[in-house]
């Protein structure tokens, strides 16, 4: 009891001195940093959470979660958000649920003194302290390539695409089709919306199994929806029709473990979760720090699997100066 | 007041025959043109494969649905079905995990679906909270124990005795549509035939009535909101079964299609009248729209207003017919 009064004694002192002498850049640790997400559904966003009280831990500060009790609601986000206004937090790390409903909010809070690190997907354009992400085209770019070089060049293919609207969406969407420009022989059957989610992967696959005969690949825009995909296709029997995605949730690995899925395009939030607590800490703390920090995505395949079968919390984080370079 | 209201429903009887019908003719229609428009489009379409195909998805949307119709038709309304669909499909599948028992998960689901919707009749019976408000409460009661249950993991992989309530086949037609067909035909019968389900229609027609006329109203209430929970938890051992996987955000994306499956189907947002084959009809044809936009390779950017348009047109045709039919 005793122990958490000088906790909180000292946390206040940290606030107090903080907004006292916010000319001086050097803070003592003990900061307390706020960390949005966008949801408690996707194991992507437990991910970055642990990645966050990781480094948090590591570097001496405290975290206050916010996550929305219903998954991507912008109404709660942007309460939580006027709540981070009251009780200024140190630092606050934020990613969007709706870009262009968040931004006025953000750009408040950062005139009212408050440092905001943009991290996972892109809040649009404010005076962050940086952005920490993974490039969205280039992921959905990459996966697209790698199953069309395992078709050898030709074959029909069907994408499974996210939310309409959504920028991640969007852009895996985008790398989707820039591949498919550099392979003439490989044909689009089909682009169909299955929002990230698992059922519509499965009945949306269901369908087009009944619209075409023959289907070589399938790329979906996350994890649950391949993982709905696949499992229409073995019911169908036909098991054989590689499908790849991109996240690399643990599930979705092990199923690339046991063939289920070709290969997975890493989208770490784990890692994101790291970087994004380093340099937003390093940042308030005084240090020059990178704008933009883009963490590449490795391919996950069966030969180099198991490391994202290690529960999140038992993985180490990774130095933010590793990706400097990116 | 209630001595000129009390004999309404005893008049009305024999008007709601007809618009009930005539709902039940247009949603055919509106079936059948989109079938004949799909079958010239898509020579897939008119394939038993595709049909069972249809049918298969139908019978998720229509399970969650089902016991919706009864509460609306009874003048309440459940919006904890999602929901309550996602605690119990967590709830069960960890316990399929745990005991590796098939039957462990089915008691858990039907029990933990029964279970909240007893705790929606209390609330709504004996704290006297409106119906829109007790339910929505426990939506998010339901889905927070999930997600605290859960902690951001999911549960999968089960054994194929299980799995085959979702995926197997019986006499060549999968088993969602049997489970479908047989509690659609159980909910017709309990509807129409019996004392009590005919006055779940008075119920929602005239609830004052209802009172005078000795049911007890408060107990049916509660036995729907359980009904009701009982096929959000069978929907949910569905779910799992056929996806071989239990996550804390399947049952949300589901609540707002199965309130419009209701709708749509010609069930009355106001009570009183509707019923189950409605209902079923109302699963299809929404299904039947992502079908046709999938095979069809309809842009996504089209999907939500294609299916927007239809439902509105359905409730239109709906609203036309019966002003026609009155005249």
């Amino acid at each position: 009891m005793k122990t958490r009064h000088v906790k909180h004694l000292r946390l206040l002192s940290a606030a107090l001195i903080s907004c006292g002498l916010s000319a001086a850049p050097a803070l003592a640790a003990g900061e307390v940093i706020a960390a949005f997400t966008k949801n408690q559904v996707d194991p992507h966003f437990e991910g970055v959470r642990a990645g966050v009280e990781q480094m948090a831990k590591k570097m001496n500060a405290t975290i206050r979660q916010y996550v929305p009790t219903k998954p991507n609601n912008i109404t709660e986000g942007m309460s939580q958000l006027e709540d981070v206004g009251v009780t200024r937090p140190n630092l606050v790390l934020f990613m969007p649920i709706d870009p262009k409903a968040q931004l006025p909010t953000i750009k408040r809070l950062i005139e009212s003194g408050t440092p905001v690190l943009n991290y996972n997907d892109k809040a649009g354009d404010a005076p962050y302290l940086a952005f920490v992400g993974q490039d969205d085209y280039k992921l959905g770019y990459d996966i697209a390539k790698m199953l069309f070089d395992h078709l050898g060049g030709k074959g029909n293919v069907v994408i499974l695409e996210g939310i309409k609207g959504s920028n991640t969406g969007d852009e895996r969407k985008r790398g989707f089709d820039a591949a498919l420009k550099e392979y003439p022989n490989i044909k689009l059957l089909a682009s169909q919306p299955a929002n990230f989610q698992r059922l519509l992967g499965l009945q949306v696959m269901e369908n087009l199994i009944q619209q075409h005969s023959e289907i070589n690949g399938v790329i979906a825009a996350a994890d649950a929806s391949a993982l709905g995909a696949a499992e229409a296709l073995k019911a169908a029997g036909r098991g054989n029709v590689a499908v790849v995605s991109i996240n690399g949730v643990p599930e979705a690995v092990e199923a690339v473990k046991n063939g289920g899925l070709l290969a997975i395009a890493e989208f770490n939030g784990f890692k994101i979760g790291c970087v994004a607590t380093e340099i937003g800490l390093k940042a308030i703390r005084g240090e020059a720090m990178p704008k933009r920090v883009v963490i590449p995505g490795a391919i996950i395949t069966k030969a180099n699997h198991s490391e994202w079968l290690v529960p999140f919390q038992q993985r180490t984080c990774p130095a933010a100066a590793d990706y400097a370079g990116h | 007041m209630t001595t000129m209201d009390s004999p309404a429903p005893v008049i009305r009887r024999p008007q709601q025959l007809a618009p009930g019908t005539v709902a039940v003719v247009v949603r055919l229609g509106l079936i059948a043109c989109i079938a004949v428009l799909l079958s010239s489009l898509s020579p897939t379409f008119a394939t038993t494969d595709n049909l069972l195909n249809i049918l298969r998805q139908a019978s998720l949307l229509f399970l969650v649905a089902s016991g919706l119709t009864l509460v609306i038709i009874a003048g309440g309304l459940d919006l904890s079905i999602g929901a309550n669909l996602t605690l119990c499909a967590c709830l069960s599948a960890a316990a399929i995990k745990a005991t590796s028992q098939p039957t462990a998960g089915i008691a858990v689901a039907l029990g933990c679906g029964v279970l909240v919707g007893l705790t929606n009749g209390v609330l709504i019976n004996r704290v006297k909270i409106p119906p829109f408000l007790a339910t929505f409460g426990m939506l998010w009661v339901a889905q927070g124990i999930a997600y605290w249950f859960m902690a951001g993991q999911v549960v999968y992989g089960f054994s194929p005795a299980f799995r085959f309530f979702g995926s197997g086949f019986w006499l060549g037609v999968p088993v969602p549509i049997w489970v479908m067909l047989v509690t659609g035909a159980c909910g017709v019968i309990f509807l129409s035939r019996t004392t009590i389900g005919r006055e779940v229609y008075l119920m929602g027609a005239n609830e004052a009535a209802a009172v005078l006329s000795g049911i007890p109203v408060a107990r049916r209430r509660t036995l729907l909101y359980m009904v009701s929970g009982l096929m959000a938890g069978l929907a949910a051992l569905i779910y799992v079964a056929r996806l071989n996987a239990a996550e804390p955000g399947i049952g949300e994306p589901l609540l707002l299609p199965a309130i419009a499956a209701v709708l749509v189907g010609g069930t009355s947002l106001f009570g009183g009248s509707g019923g189950l084959f409605r209902t079923l009809l109302g699963a299809t044809i929404l299904t039947l729209i992502v079908n046709a936009l999938n095979l069809l390779n309809v842009s996504a950017t089209w999907h939500p207003f294609v299916t927007g348009a239809i439902v509105v047109l359905a409730v239109l045709a709906d609203a036309a017919v019966n002003r026609g039919a009155r005249r």
